[in-house]
């Protein structure tokens, strides 16, 4: 079902109801149209000033990386003849031991998903499929972002580095932490679909309100796979 | 422009009694009691788990700081709606009305009010107070350096103060004019009748609002002194003011890029009827130019200053050559936001110069759509510019001349500005009223600004302009003289609509002159200190610049001197001054079509718009369109401070 400003009662611009009364009760005194306008732009304005964030995060990792500064973007040129020195001043003598890029791989696969069962959410509710197949598609969504945060958290704890380990593993454990960042906003937003859909608030007359969400879901999973993929193959 | 007959709007001060939910409990009060308790807790907290570890201070301050401010914005009420939305329990009618501050009186200046009225008015007292709070520290500064080894403050000292008076000023020009007048008149100037999203634009002035005593806690947390840069390493090695600083500007990040968004949002979907693209006020184009560009640059800070927190506090190593870092990434990172920020703080108060202007001279915007496009090229060459910061460091010697050349030709888009700013002047009947003094000294500071911009985008020149004073004065003429003066002409334009009230104009002629002299002879004098190579951010000298200094800080106090003035008119007009009339310069925009007070939706009627926004000379015989003095108030008129609660004033057409 879309929405069309004739639908809605709209003038050429958009602009308010035109007819007397037309407003949604309760708190929102303002059109669908209206409002499906104003949140799409506010998100995609949004994801615009986040994937400039995640260019500087690219930026930084390949900028260390060619730069190699005292040889220690991860300690190639690290030996105990010509051993270099961590954060804390300790000798490195080895290279820094590659982060296993299963976690996140792991973690990309349940963002993916995510976004998935959240756009399958947002089809739902379009069709008008009932509270049942929005929440449920929405709950699992919400699960997987979680199953995401517990596999981004676990990484953290048997990453084979610590921060203080040269540029590498800084970059390495900055994207991490952004990634788990992202995850945790998108879980708020996540608990918030789940549990508005199990009140019946997302059918074919408010679909347009999951998919604003759905924008943020596929913009934190494609962020989340970039991350993951350039920190296992650019070591 | 003419109206259609709308609905009546919803102007309900009997409320219920539930109406607000806990919006009825939180005031800056329990912010600050939350803020607090928060802050503590977390101090406690971490003082016992983190202490004794590496980096144990900085984690320490930084989970106080992170404390303070959730605390606060729990307290404040920032966060009541994201999580009723996620518990699914929606606002009601009467919670948005309550929240909007109807029937509160000026208590709502107190509390979480999406008002877009009250937020502009917050945003007003808030910059005050940073200009307040940025200019004294100003003074202690100018007062060191009256002799060549003054006792006034050690070097440690010193060097803190100049940095948090960088800082500070630089927030508080980013947020002067955005802040105040992209709320408060521009939702009116378009035709809106609120922001589009009012609870994220309270939320906007409530975080940032936050901020600022983190800044301020930089004092007694041992100072930062590596200037308002923070450069790299200097910013690793400091004490643990740094980490509240790094604080500070992330908070800061977040409110900017949520007003940002706000603005845009308004502007592109909340217009009126007729009021299409070709037709909005030259203002809201800068405040929409301003706001984009700042979803640009913000994001720049942000990563910047969160890769300096994880060095000071988790031991990454961004920034620091000896274990894998680059200077030269802070330096570019930084520079990549700071830059495009200048213009975030140049073009609206730039945009309000030539709405000012053409109101005063009777005459359209001069090349409307020419400026218009002189501000989106400023906006997209801004961003390649960033390097002529860095032509000294010895980054990357071959991009010096592209950097160069980058950075000359935004001096083209900026004399169009200008030119469009005088054409609109030129044979005007100029109506000499306070905001069109300050126009006039606009411009004066602007030429001189720009001009010597151009000498230190000249990589020879820069090489030995270079961290002296000469730059210290030409970004001050920029910042102060251009940026702040048009501000400054902004404020005088608008306050009869903000505060129902008249300025003094006699006591606001009497500012004007010692600011416009203190200016000239504070900056005339750090250029005479750049061009005998006297060294920027230094609390001792060689006697031989000391006659130069002496200038600089003779003005400095006049200066100083002259905005107490402005300040004293200010609040005496706000208080006493005459009740000014809905459109006491018979200007033709869309804000001074409504009532003043400003009713709580702004328009009685949803206004249809026929025609541009500057028809000077089409519906005003000659020779009447200037009053040769303001005109007499209307009946009726209501105080200051009531705008937004008053009843409904009948009236049929705008």
């Amino acid at each position: 079902m879309a929405i069309t400003e004739a639908e809605h009662g709209h003038d050429d611009h958009g602009h308010g109801p035109a007819v007397e009364g037309a407003e949604n009760p309760g708190g929102e005194h303002e059109s669908a149209f209206r409002r499906d306008q104003k949140e799409r732009l506010l998100m995609w304005l949004l994801i615009s000033g986040d994937a400039f964030f995640l260019v500087l995060e690219l930026f930084t990792w390949f900028y260390l990386r060619a730069l190699n500064t005292s040889g220690l973007w991860n300690g190639a040129a690290c030996s105990k003849a010509n051993p270099c020195t961590d954060g804390l001043g300790n000798p490195i003598t080895s290279p820094i031991t590659r982060a296993n890029p299963v976690h996140g791989i792991i973690i990309s696969v349940c963002a993916i998903l995510a976004a998935a069962f959240i756009w399958m959410a947002e089809s739902a509710a379009k069709r008008d499929a009932g509270r049942r197949a929005v929440a449920g598609a929405a709950g699992l969504g919400f699960l997987f972002l979680l199953a995401a945060i517990g596999v981004q958290i676990y990484q953290f704890q048997v990453i084979p580095f610590t921060t203080i380990d040269g540029a590498y593993a800084s970059t390495y454990e900055f994207f991490m932490g952004s990634t788990l960042a992202h995850l945790i906003l998108m879980a708020f937003i996540g608990l918030g679909l789940w549990l508005r859909a199990s009140k019946g608030r997302y059918d074919g007359g408010t679909w347009y309100r999951v998919r604003i969400i759905r924008f943020f879901a596929v913009w934190i999973a494609v962020s989340t796979v970039i991350l993951v993929a350039v920190g296992a193959l650019f070591y | 422009m003419t109206t259609a007959v709308a609905p009546p709007l919803l102007e309900d001060t009997n409320l219920g009694p539930k109406a607000g939910g806990f919006y009825r409990h939180q005031t800056i009060w329990t912010g600050l009691g939350f803020g607090i308790f928060l802050g503590f807790v977390a101090w406690l907290v971490s003082h016992a788990l983190l202490q004794g570890s590496n980096w144990g201070s900085d984690m320490v301050v930084t989970c106080t700081m992170v404390g303070w401010v959730l605390g606060f914005n729990i307290g404040m009420g920032t966060f009541n709606a994201p999580i009723r939305w996620m518990l699914g329990h929606d606002q009601t009618h009467e919670d948005e009305l309550y929240a909007a501050g109807v029937g509160q009186g000026r208590y709502r200046y107190l509390k979480f009010c999406t008002d877009h009225k009250v937020v502009g008015t917050q945003y007003l007292i808030l910059v005050m107070v940073l200009f307040g709070v940025g200019g004294t520290l100003a003074m202690m500064i100018r007062t060191q350096l009256i002799t060549p080894h003054s006792s006034f403050l050690d070097p440690q000292t010193y060097n803190a103060i100049v940095t948090i008076h960088g800082m500070v000023m630089i927030i508080a020009t980013i947020i002067m004019v955005s802040g105040p007048f992209a709320n408060f008149i521009m939702p009116i100037m378009i035709g809106a009748k609120d922001m589009a999203f009012p609870r994220l634009n309270a939320m906007s002035f409530w975080v940032v609002a936050s901020a600022v005593p983190c800044l301020l806690a930089t004092f007694v947390l041992g100072g930062v002194n590596a200037g308002w840069t923070t450069y790299a390493p200097l910013s690793v090695q400091a004490p643990p003011a740094m980490d509240a600083f790094a604080i500070t500007i992330i908070v800061f990040v977040v409110s900017v890029t949520i007003a940002g968004v706000n603005t845009i949002v308004t502007v592109v979907t909340m217009r009126a009827k007729g009021m299409t693209m070709g037709r909005l006020p030259i203002f809201t184009w800068g405040a929409v130019i301003g706001s984009a560009l700042g979803l640009y640059a913000m994001p720049a800070f942000l990563a910047v200053m969160t890769m300096m927190i994880t060095d000071r506090v988790t031991g990454t190593s961004f920034f620091v050559p000896q274990v894998g870092g680059a200077a030269w990434l802070y330096e570019n990172i930084f520079w990549i936001m700071g830059h495009p920020e200048v213009y975030v703080i140049l073009i609206p108060p730039v945009a309000a110069v030539l709405e000012i202007a053409s109101t005063f001279a009777r005459k359209p915007v001069f090349g409307y759509k020419v400026a218009v496009a002189g501000f989106v090229a400023i906006a997209a060459l801004s961003i390649m510019v960033w390097a002529h910061h860095m032509f000294t460091t010895g980054w990357a010697p071959n991009l010096a001349a592209p950097f160069m050349l980058t950075t000359e030709l935004i001096s083209i888009p900026t004399g169009i500005i200008f030119l469009c700013t005088i054409g609109t002047m030129w044979k005007g009947s100029i109506w000499m009223r306070l905001p069109m003094w300050f126009v006039y000294l606009f411009i004066w500071n602007f030429i001189i600004g720009g001009v010597t911009g151009i000498y230190l985008s000249d990589v020879p020149a820069d090489q030995f302009f270079h961290g002296d004073m000469f730059v210290t004065a030409h970004f001050h003429y920029t910042l102060l003289g251009g940026a702040m003066i048009g501000a400054t002409a902004a404020v005088c334009y608008w306050f009869p609509k903000v505060s129902g009230r008249m300025l003094n104009e006699r006591i606001g002629k009497v500012a004007f002159w010692m600011i416009a002299i203190g200016i000239q002879v504070t900056y005339f004098g750090m250029f005479w200190e750049g061009f005998q190579g006297m060294a920027r951010r230094i609390a001792y000298y060689n006697p031989h610049y000391e006659a130069a200094n002496q200038m600089a800080t003779a003005g400095a106090y006049l200066l100083m001197a002259g905005w107490l003035v402005f300040l004293y008119m200010m609040i005496s007009s706000w208080r006493h001054g005459k009740l000014a009339p809905a459109n006491p310069w018979f200007a033709k925009t869309l804000e001074w079509k409504v009532p003043t007070p400003v009713p709580l939706e702004n328009f009685l009627v949803d206004p249809v718009v026929t025609s541009d926004p500057y028809t000077w000379g089409e519906d005003v015989p000659d020779g009447q369109g200037i009053p040769e003095s303001a005109p007499e108030p209307e009946p009726e008129l209501v105080p200051a401070g009531q705008a937004g609660t008053s009843e409904p004033v009948d009236g049929g057409t705008v």
